[in-house]
């Protein structure tokens, strides 16, 4: 790859006289477009905001990403559109495709990293230093790293304590009253685990629609929802159209709705994530968590 | 000669045809009769080469049809079906030129045989107009203008030697039945052997050489119109009184003996639900369809 | 003598051919525009420079390697579908039939699906060259399989029953929906990513391979159908009567079937189901060359590719950088103009 970059880079230098921007040596992130809400996170924590021109819609955090143009959902991405905003660096989270859509952007003479795969707190960092060393701001990148590491250590230290590991089911959506359970395996079942407590969904992998009555039967003490899933309406009256009143949970109105980027999307804000997370499915400890 | 031997055939475990035989001689104008459900357009689809018998066999000119190919078949016979209809809105034109598809249009003048067939139909003027927007008589006439265009385009490589008409003058008013059996007469004059299924008696008396008597699926009568259309034989077929009177020039008038049918002679029940056992109504199963009956 | 209209024959040709000209120019214009237009901004000496390979290798890139692609694909795949939506509507005498009602595209779908999530495990014992008609074939056979289900079970006494295979279609459709539903269910996370992407349908991962995979398929195809068109116009008689006029029904039926899955096969397993254009093609060449298939067979082909290039350079250049499916816009486009043609057609006709 790095051969048939070099031979296109020569192929454009050969064929200059005009100040195109293809001219720009690829890594100098003159103009970065970033596509994951992850990523996206990241490069504006280490400071490389500015850099970046467009997202996908997945990135909504922080909120200067807001004003960025989208080129569309990650998964659905179009060459000539990503090739429109005239990038000299796409930063590609590994779900960005089609793959062919990014080879021939790569085919253009434009430089495309994709970035580490897996979900888990591990990801993290690897994703942090894979854009800084990407993004040539290796020492920001290092640093952020160590702080994020520092965060999730405290709030590790901090949740030792805990006896408790409630039941918890997580619904990454609740739509058309089919809700879709997170299994194992999912960034929503490493979350549950770091913040101590126990995913009553262990018969299968990944997302999948699950019965009101096996949630019923699981009998969780907490439901955990995205904000996205609930959308605009209040949580009480989105799960009553689902069948998941008669769940303990929801009986004892214990449901817990958080940014679902936050929650899932393991960047810079994951430690966060899991102490407000923790305090949510603790709340009798939760005064005597120090986050 | 096309020729039917013998014929045996089964629709839904019912015999529908059991020893029929037929043969059409080329220049000879045959009607095919007898009640509803008689077995009439079984018989006209096993002719035409589209159902095999069971039993028996056909053949055209010797060669049994059904080894004679869908194309080739179409030019030596032209076949129109009972209530054809039209999906597309052709003009009369475009669809007297389906007529001609079975053969290459370089072998025939194709304008000069879509003219003739629609004279003899009696829609030439109306060539430029879409069927689907005719009445239901000029429509029954295009369609048989697009069956002789069939028949002419066979003559025209030397094919063309049979007609065959299920039930062409079922939609037909008056005048234009009699104007479609003098056409269908003219056509066998002139050579091929016509086939027709018919329900009107005087119109089979007054046109055919022979008529074919079927019912049940079995045969009745076969011979001139003179020798089988009798008061007793047309009165136990249809299973009612039905008289025939001889004209001094020798035309057959063939009635429903309504004096004699039921008390105080009235008509109306009789036609308002024609039945196998009652009279002869006119066109009154025009619209069943062939593996029906 | 007065002159006699038969379609097909010269005297309407002119009136006929003008509008299949129209048509071609249509899908031409459209097809230049899908070249020269995207949401880069290139101007009409870069494409031509980089068409004729002295350009730039980004514009080269964009030119040859997106949006050429892209256009041929797009050409072919409407074609296809028109084409299928024609054969089938004239065999079935039924204007509502198209490849998506009687599950032909369903059953290519569900090719294409099974393709994806159970191909990855049989994948590795192909050899290389064959992999890449895994999906294509798998298209096909699903097409095929479903063409060829329909038409046996709407068989009675040798003629076809239009409302039991549109039944039927009906059917097919909702298992097909079904067993898609059931595939997607066991996928795992990077074959749901391939899914979620085909299933949307569009033209954006276009690129020469699935052109040599597509084009070909739906070309043979095309022969096939475009030699139909006499057989086609003495269906509109029915069976019945089409057979008493020389046409060997069935081996027609046979021939719309496997044509008509071919083509639809190929464009579904490349581009995803489009839905529409089979529909509603037909009915706009008819509309605007009349009934004879002469003329509508290569009318209909050429409306689809316009409807799908101009469909497919809306998407592209509505909501830059971002790329709606393009069904969508097959929808928004085909739907009110065909409206349109109908109604003017009605009240000219009244």
């Amino acid at each position: 790859m790095l051969t048939r970059r070099n031979l296109l880079a020569a192929a454009v230098g050969a064929a200059a006289g005009s100040a195109s921007w293809t001219m720009v040596r690829a890594g100098t992130g003159q103009r970065v477009l970033v596509l994951g809400g992850d990523l996206a996170e990241i490069v504006f924590a280490i400071g490389a905001g500015e850099i970046v021109i467009a997202t996908d819609t997945t990135a909504l955090w922080p909120p200067e990403v807001e004003k960025l143009p989208k080129v569309g959902y990650l998964r659905r991405l179009s060459a000539e559109g990503l090739l429109s905003l005239m990038p000299d660096l796409v930063l590609a989270g590994a779900d960005a495709g089609p793959q062919g859509a990014l080879d021939q952007v790569r085919a253009a003479g434009i430089r495309v990293e994709t970035g580490p795969e897996g979900t888990g707190f591990d990801t993290v960092s690897k994703k942090i230093v894979f854009v800084g060393s990407v993004l040539k701001r290796d020492a920001e990148a290092e640093a952020l790293a160590a702080r994020v590491a520092m965060e999730m250590a405290s709030v590790e230290v901090a949740l030792s304590s805990l006896a408790e590991t409630p039941s918890v089911l997580f619904l990454i959506s609740l739509a058309n009253g089919a809700p879709m359970a997170s299994g194992t395996g999912t960034a929503a079942d490493e979350m549950i685990r770091l913040a101590h407590a126990r995913n009553v969904v262990d018969g299968f992998e990944g997302y999948r629609p699950l019965s009101p009555e096996a949630a019923v039967g699981l009998a969780p003490q907490i439901i955990v929802l995205p904000d996205h899933a609930v959308g605009a309406g209040d949580v009480r009256s989105a799960l009553d159209g689902t069948g998941l009143a008669a769940t303990p949970a929801a009986g004892q109105g214990r449901v817990v709705v958080m940014d679902g980027l936050k929650l899932l999307g393991f960047g810079p804000r994951t430690p966060a994530a899991v102490g407000e997370l923790a305090r949510a499915l603790h709340p009798a400890a939760a005064a005597r968590l120090d986050l | 000669m096309l020729e039917a031997h013998d014929i045996h055939l089964r629709r839904n475990r019912r015999d529908v045809l059991s020893g029929v035989s037929l043969s059409l001689r080329p220049g000879e104008l045959v009607s095919l009769i007898g009640p509803n459900g008689a077995g009439k357009s079984s018989l006209f689809a096993v002719l035409a080469g589209e159902l095999p018998p069971d039993g028996g066999k056909v053949t055209l000119d010797g060669q049994p049809v059904r080894k004679i190919g869908a194309s080739r078949l179409a030019t030596l016979r032209a076949a129109l079906e009972q209530s054809p209809s039209l999906s597309s809105p052709f003009t009369v034109a475009g669809l007297v030129a389906l007529g001609m598809a079975s053969v290459s249009r370089a072998a025939i003048d194709c304008a000069g045989v879509a003219a003739a067939a629609m004279s003899a139909a009696g829609v030439a003027e109306l060539a430029s107009r879409p069927v689907d927007l005719l009445s239901g008589g000029e429509r029954a006439r295009a369609h048989l203008a697009r069956t002789l265009a069939q028949l002419y385009a066979g003559r025209a490589i030397g094919g063309g030697r049979y007609l065959l008409l299920d039930e062409p003058t079922a939609s037909l008013d008056l005048s234009h039945q009699i104007g479609l059996m003098s056409a269908a007469r003219s056509e066998a004059d002139r050579g091929p052997g016509v086939l027709v299924v018919i329900h009107d008696l005087n119109l089979a008396a007054a046109f055919s050489d022979r008529i074919a008597i079927i019912r049940d699926g079995g045969p009745v009568a076969l011979g001139t119109p003179g020798t089988v259309l009798t008061p007793g034989l047309l009165s136990e077929v249809y299973g009612s009184a039905i008289s025939v009177e001889r004209s001094p020039a020798g035309t057959l008038r063939i009635t429903p003996d309504l004096e004699r049918m039921g008390s105080g002679g009235r008509a109306g029940p009789v036609c308002l639900h024609p039945g196998k056992s009652q009279a002869p109504v006119p066109s009154s199963d025009g619209n069943r369809r062939l593996h029906n009956s | 003598m007065q002159r006699v209209a038969v379609p097909g024959m010269p005297s309407t040709f002119s009136r006929d051919g003008l509008a299949v000209l129209c048509f071609a120019v249509l899908a031409l214009a459209l097809a230049s525009a899908g070249v020269m237009l995207g949401p880069v901004p290139l101007g009409f000496g870069e494409v031509l420079g980089a068409l004729s390979g002295h350009a730039e290798t980004r514009s080269q890139v964009i030119v040859l390697e997106i949006r050429a692609p892209r256009v041929v694909l797009g050409a072919a795949i409407g074609a296809g579908l028109a084409l299928s939506g024609t054969a089938l509507q004239g065999v079935l005498r039924n204007p509502l039939a198209d490849p998506g009602l009687i599950g032909v595209t369903a059953g290519g779908a569900l090719g294409a699906v099974a393709a994806i999530v159970v191909g990855s495990h049989v994948a590795e014992l192909l050899p290389e060259a064959a992999r890449s008609w895994l999906l294509p074939l798998a298209a096909f056979f699903g097409a095929g399989a479903a063409t060829g289900f329909v038409f046996a079970v709407s068989r009675r006494d040798g003629t076809t029953h239009t409302a039991t295979l549109i039944l039927a279609g009906v059917a097919v459709n909702s298992i097909a929906g079904a067993v898609i539903g059931l595939l997607i269910y066991v996928s795992d996370d990077r074959q749901l990513r391939d899914l979620t992407f085909w299933t949307m349908g569009g033209l954006g991962g276009a690129d020469w391979r699935m052109v040599a995979l597509a084009v070909p398929c739906i070309g043979v195809a095309t022969v096939g159908l475009m030699r139909l068109t006499r057989a086609l116009d003495l269906l509109q008689l029915g069976e019945r009567a089409a057979w008493y006029s020389g046409l060997e029904v069935g081996h027609v039926k046979t021939a719309v079937g496997l044509w008509s899955a071919l083509a639809v096969g190929a464009g579904t397993a490349v581009a995803g189901p489009i839905g529409f254009i089979g529909l509603v093609a037909p009915h706009i060449a008819r509309l605007c060359v009349g009934p004879g298939h002469r003329m509508v067979v290569p009318a209909a082909a050429l409306t689809g590719s316009a409807l799908l290039l101009g469909a497919d350079l809306t998407v592209r250049l509505i909501v830059p950088p971002a790329e709606p499916p393009v069904g969508l816009a097959t929808s928004l486009i085909g739907g009110p103009f065909f409206l349109w043609l109908l109604l003017t057609r009605m009240r000219r006709d009244a």
